[in-house]
């Protein structure tokens, strides 16, 4: 009797950890009977290419929700790095008095948009263990301020043309499959790489599970956070240089909302906001889960307005189970 | 040691991605390169210097067609110029052909070849940056702002308004028959030859005008 209570219990488990997965199958088999201009090649790349930019960001929230915290500034942040990749690839660094100019290769600019995203990260991620800070709150602010920083260092203009090489980046295909995607696959390897093999993954998932526990166990809390939270802007700023590659231009208001993007792609993945609990592929499940939703309902000539309905509505669906599945557990 | 050897590594990591990441030039070299433009100029010596030649080695139109009918993406990079990743290509074409009717803003005109094919010959709406991409004569990254790149294109598309289009537009009339040189735009995935649009550079009119 207990071997198949057992046995249930597994097979719900399984059920569960899957369940990301078997909605992308219904949605995309669903897709497929209403509309036949869904499953194509051509579509099916489409899909992932428009993803691969809320993967990347809808990872680093992955790392940050299990901690059981949240990151809403990964929009500005994505918009800010976007911004500098650009900027410094255009104009460069100007020394006047030096009679000098320091210009940018693409890995400079690439290296430099990370290493931005990272500190913009470190600093929430201070803010947030040094002064307990609420990240909801830390976050909020700094929402605020890399969006007014984008627009002082793009004086709310556009930078564009920024050449075919770092086109490439956001536009290019490399064996078939948009470059876009395999940025995303790479980011999304490495953070499955840092959750699963390593010790810091570890201790995120201890932190998010039981703080104080986490505490007593001798976790560096604060240092684990403050990576996980840089982690995170070095995540989002992949994204803006993949958005910023793709338009051919840095504008100062892109990257609005995709921190809501981002948190719906990790609940719909099973991600639970108390943190502790959740992974990687369930968010890259989310992100695709949302990709597919839109692709869908546009290809269905369903209304924007009706679109943002129905998104909502899969969001509040995917907490609800979540929130169900706690309380059986 | 061991920590010698980590931080050796280190800095020689560092040192590696600073001189990828970097190039240092004289400040002074860069704002004389990038002085402020004199559009008019520029696309003066650049209309009767060095936009000849390209006119004269411009593609047989009906040569085009074919070649890009049959040879796909090779074809495309060898007679067409791409900007950047995406699916617009520009190119300069000759050839001859017979006038349709003629439109307020427009000519319709038919191409002859061996399958003729029809046209739109642009006299009034000449805008975009398909003449200045077709030429090949504007290096884009020698221009540090967009501003003079549009310029650019804005007096080159002037000219053929004010030049060429208002020139041989009272000539053109139907049934005549004229050789052309132009610049076209062209969508790489979604090519449509029977609706291509010419922004006319260079026009003759056959001495046997007419059919």
């Amino acid at each position: 009797m207990s071997g198949m209570s057992e046995t249930t219990i597994t097979y719900k488990q399984r059920i569960k950890s899957l369940q990301s997965l078997i909605a992308l199958v219904v949605l995309c088999i669903l897709l497929s009977v209403l509309t036949d201009k869904f499953f194509t090649t051509d579509n099916g790349l489409n899909i992932l290419r428009q993803t691969a930019v809320n993967i990347c960001v809808a990872t680093g929230m992955t790392l940050v929700v299990l901690t059981a915290g949240i990151d809403l500034s990964v929009g500005s942040v994505l918009a800010l790095c976007g911004a500098i990749a650009a900027g410094l690839l255009k104009n460069g660094w100007v020394f006047p008095s030096a009679d000098l100019y320091i210009g940018f290769t693409i890995f400079g600019v690439l290296l430099a948009a990370i290493i931005a995203g990272g500190v913009l990260g470190w600093f929430n991620g201070f803010v947030i263990t040094k002064f307990k800070v609420p990240p909801f709150v830390a976050t909020l602010a700094m929402l605020t301020i890399a969006r007014g920083l984008t627009m002082l260092y793009t004086k709310g203009q556009p930078i564009s043309n920024l050449g075919a090489k770092f086109a490439f980046i956001g536009a290019g295909s490399f064996l078939g499959i948009p470059v876009p995607v395999w940025i995303a696959l790479l980011v999304v390897l490495l953070a499955a790489f840092i959750t699963k093999q390593t010790r810091l993954g570890r201790y995120i998932y201890a932190i998010g599970g039981n703080e104080t526990a986490a505490k007593f166990s001798g976790i560096n809390i604060p240092k684990v956070v403050i990576m996980v939270y840089a982690l995170a802007g070095m995540m989002a700023a992949v994204g803006g240089i993949i958005v910023t590659s793709r338009l051919d231009s840095a504008q100062p208001n892109a990257g609005v909302s995709y921190e809501l993007d981002a948190i719906a792609a990790v609940v719909i993945g099973g991600t639970s906001l108390s943190g502790g609990r959740g992974t990687v592929w369930g968010t890259v499940m989310g992100a695709i889960i949302i990709g597919v939703l839109n692709n869908g309902l546009v290809l269905l000539n369903v209304s924007p307005f009706w679109q943002q309905v129905v998104k909502g509505g899969v969001i509040l669906l995917a907490v609800i189970i979540d929130k169900i599945g706690n309380k059986n557990d | 040691m061991k920590k010698l050897l980590k931080y050796g590594i280190g800095i020689v990591l560092l040192g590696a991605a600073l001189y990828n990441s970097v190039y240092i030039k004289k400040l002074s070299s860069i704002r004389s390169a990038s002085a402020k433009l004199d559009v008019n100029n520029y696309v003066d010596q650049l209309w009767k210097d060095r936009l000849p030649a390209k006119l004269d080695s411009a593609v047989d139109v009906s040569i085009l067609k074919n070649a890009l009918e049959t040879g796909g993406s090779k074809a495309f990079d060898q007679y067409t110029n791409a900007l950047a990743i995406g699916n617009y290509r520009y190119v300069l074409v000759k050839g001859t052909a017979i006038v349709d009717s003629v439109h307020e803003d427009d000519l319709l005109i038919t191409i002859q070849s061996a399958q003729p094919f029809n046209a739109t010959l642009q006299t009034e709406f000449v805008y975009g940056n398909t003449l200045r991409d077709a030429s090949r004569l504007v290096d884009l990254a020698a221009f540090p702002n967009t501003s003079d790149l549009n310029s650019i294109s804005e007096a080159m598309n002037e000219r053929v308004r004010s030049q060429i289009a208002s020139e041989w537009r009272p000539l053109l009339k139907p049934g005549v028959r004229f050789e052309f040189t132009g610049a076209i735009e062209l969508n790489k995935e979604h090519l449509h030859f029977d609706t291509i649009e010419i922004i006319p550079v260079r026009i003759k009119i056959s001495p046997d005008a007419g059919r």
